[in-house]
């Protein structure tokens, strides 16, 4: 009866984690990298230094939008964190004005307000927005197809533990050039070392869009989804313009005032709505990095008077525990320690992904009626996970290398970073369908290896702030960057030198059956 | 693929051949019916908690919405963990049945109950 349930669950666990095991591999990929999106994009813009004051920024950003676009409806002012320099504007154009594209209506500035234009990159946060927006697809698509793979990942993680016989003997397990068996210990390691990481991720990432993946339980309570939004943030008072001109308060000592009702943290966000009328109002919201939930106090202005207006946000346990999920989930609150382990722990999950993909061909393999002709079922797995497990990692390489190889002067710069990685991505697709698998896996390898060893190269080549002058000016996040890349080379040439190794042995490296190996 | 997947299910639980319509059957309720029981039940959840214990209605819908994927994730299990199928869809008609009957009542007097 045992064994019976634990091969059911193994059978769910192979076919759950295979189905949507591409995908997630590059979801864990991206969201992984995202836990540095603004070093990510420090590094992409390496002519941007320092730090940057939150009211300071505010003022240049309310300076820049009254140049800009003193017309619109709103103006929608994302600050600086304590790890990023940049200000992120956007503004909804006014009533009758047509709407242009992202990049008309919004722009990065400096601390002074001053458009920041040298490089034209969407650095970190296209990766983290790919995480669960995709790209190339309608967003929609991509986030009921991202919540699917993250449901079957929730599936996969527990059949996995219930198939898994000796979760703690294996715990302690790794056993290098064992054929299958080291595939698996790779697989369990990474899995059973960050469980409880894997399962929080999974869980609260499905959380943070739950309301589009399960509408129902508020659609049994509330008429419409607005209705649930206006109960839980406060009814939102749309007042249109009223035509009056009246100047905008200053927004510092708005600012200050909220920053010192939570306590001295840091002001995250401003919304000004109908700027220059009025019927002005100031929205500032406490930056996410304050603290742990996700949904932050926020306070609203008299965009006049400057007096507080009434801002009611509805508080309970379910609401702040779905709060601190979506806050856990994306680790803003984590100070640098936290952050590296965040890193690592969605590094393992990746590497589970990855190492569960490979095991499937590497089982398989061994049970072929002839493991020299494989069938197309078998070929076009293999030649998937060549194209993801290799390709994937090198096209995240090849968006780097065009940050800093693409001419600064280049239309469409920041589109042609993102096509540089999709274009690197179907490169080693093609290159996986048209070669052998046995020597496609350690040539894609070998090729993510060398975009990556590449980068601090072409780092130290194209900008002042190489690997040798980041280490002499103390500049640790360059350094840092540098350094992950260098070690990211190293574990790709590892895996290259290894799957070389293993082609010229030939399969008798992976005839080798344990009765765990069937089990698992 | 077909061809592994039919591999992949040579033997099953107690050593019996596991049957193409075994598995698809398997699939089916652990996909789209799942949805629909652990829909049903989230809602009839968000309702009972607002209106039967007089929680918060936001707290109560975001009550049911947070258990809805432990909920889903559980029944998917059982789909492939239970040994026998016709068991599985007694089950899941069954509580889909009394879930759906209970929201419709609820809906029909509402918010009395």
């Amino acid at each position: 009866m045992k064994e019976g349930l634990r091969q059911s669950m193994a059978l769910l666990h192979t076919w759950t984690g295979l189905l949507l095991g591409w995908l997630l591999f590059a979801m864990f990929a991206t969201g992984t990298s995202a836990y540095f999106q603004d070093e990510i994009t420090r590094w992409m813009q390496p002519e941007i230094t320092g730090s940057a004051d939150p009211v300071t920024s505010a003022e240049g950003a309310v300076r820049f939008l009254q140049r800009t676009a003193p017309d619109a409806t709103s103006w929608y002012i994302s600050l600086p964190n304590s790890r990023s320099a940049t200000t992120q504007v956007y503004w909804q154009a006014a009533e009758g004005q047509k709407r242009g594209k992202r990049a008309d209506t919004s722009a990065v500035l400096d601390q002074s307000g001053r458009e920041v234009s040298t490089r034209d990159t969407r650095g970190g946060y296209f990766l983290y927005r790919f995480h669960f927006d995709l790209h190339y697809i309608p967003v929609l698509w991509a986030r009921y197809l991202v919540g699917v793979a993250a449901m079957f990942m929730l599936v996969a993680i527990l059949s996995g533990i219930i198939t898994h016989k000796k979760i703690f003997a294996d715990f302690f397990m790794l056993r290098f050039n064992k054929g299958q068996r080291s595939w698996l210990d790779a697989h369990n390691v990474t899995a059973v070392i960050a469980l409880p990481f894997h399962l929080m991720i999974t869980f609260t990432g499905l959380v943070t869009l739950a309301i589009m993946y399960m509408p129902w339980g508020i659609a049994a309570n509330y008429a419409d989804r607005t209705a649930f939004q206006d109960a839980v943030f406060g009814k939102s008072v749309d007042v249109a313009r009223s035509g009056n001109p009246a100047p905008l308060v200053a927004v510092a000592p708005l600012m200050r005032t909220a920053s010192a009702a939570w306590d001295g943290k840091r002001v995250g966000y401003v919304k000004i709505t109908n700027p220059g009328d009025s019927t002005a109002m100031v929205n500032i919201a406490r930056a996410s990095e304050g603290a742990i939930g996700s949904r932050g106090e926020e306070i609203s202005f008299n965009g006049i008077t400057g007096r507080p207006a009434d801002h009611s946000m509805a508080k309970g346990a379910a609401l702040a525990t779905e709060s601190v999920m979506i806050g856990l989930h994306a680790g803003r609150y984590a100070e640098y320690g936290l952050r590296w382990l965040y890193f690592l722990s969605g590094l393992g999950g990746t590497i589970m992904v990855g190492s569960g993909l490979v095991l499937w061909t590497v089982k398989r393999r061994t049970k072929l009626p002839d493991p020299n002709h494989p069938h197309f079922g078998f070929r076009l797995v293999e030649k998937l996970n060549i194209a993801t497990v290799a390709g994937f990692p090198a096209g995240i390489a090849a968006y780097f290398l065009a940050n800093r190889l693409l001419p600064l002067s280049m239309a469409e710069r920041a589109d042609h970073e993102i096509n540089s990685l999709f274009l690197t991505w179907l490169a080693v697709f093609v290159w996986a369908v048209v070669r052998p698998s046995a020597r496609a896996w350690p040539e894609a390898l070998g090729l993510a290896a060398a975009l990556f060893a590449a980068v601090p190269v072409v780092n130290a080549l194209t900008t002042s702030r190489g690997l040798p002058a980041s280490l002499l000016a103390g500049d640790w996040l360059f350094v840092s960057f540098d350094l992950v890349m260098l070690v990211l080379a190293a574990g790709f040439a590892k895996g290259a030198r290894r799957a070389a190794r293993k082609r010229a042995e030939g399969p008798r490296a992976v005839r080798r059956k344990t009765p765990e190996a069937m089990a698992a | 693929m077909a061809k592994s997947a039919a591999n992949a299910r040579t033997t099953g639980p107690a050593g019996r051949r596991i049957g193409r319509w075994n598995v698809a059957s398997r699939i089916v309720a652990a996909v789209p019916a799942n949805y629909l029981v652990t829909s049903l039940a989230t809602a009839c959840l968000a309702r009972l908690l607002a209106h039967g214990l007089a929680v918060n209605p936001a707290e109560a819908s975001v009550t049911a919405t947070l258990l809805s994927f432990a909920i889903f994730a559980t029944i998917a299990l059982f789909a492939f963990g239970l040994r026998s199928v016709s068991r599985l869809w007694l089950w899941l008609a069954v509580s889909g049945g009394v879930l759906g009957a209970a929201l419709w009542l609820s809906l029909g007097m509402g918010g009395r109950l």
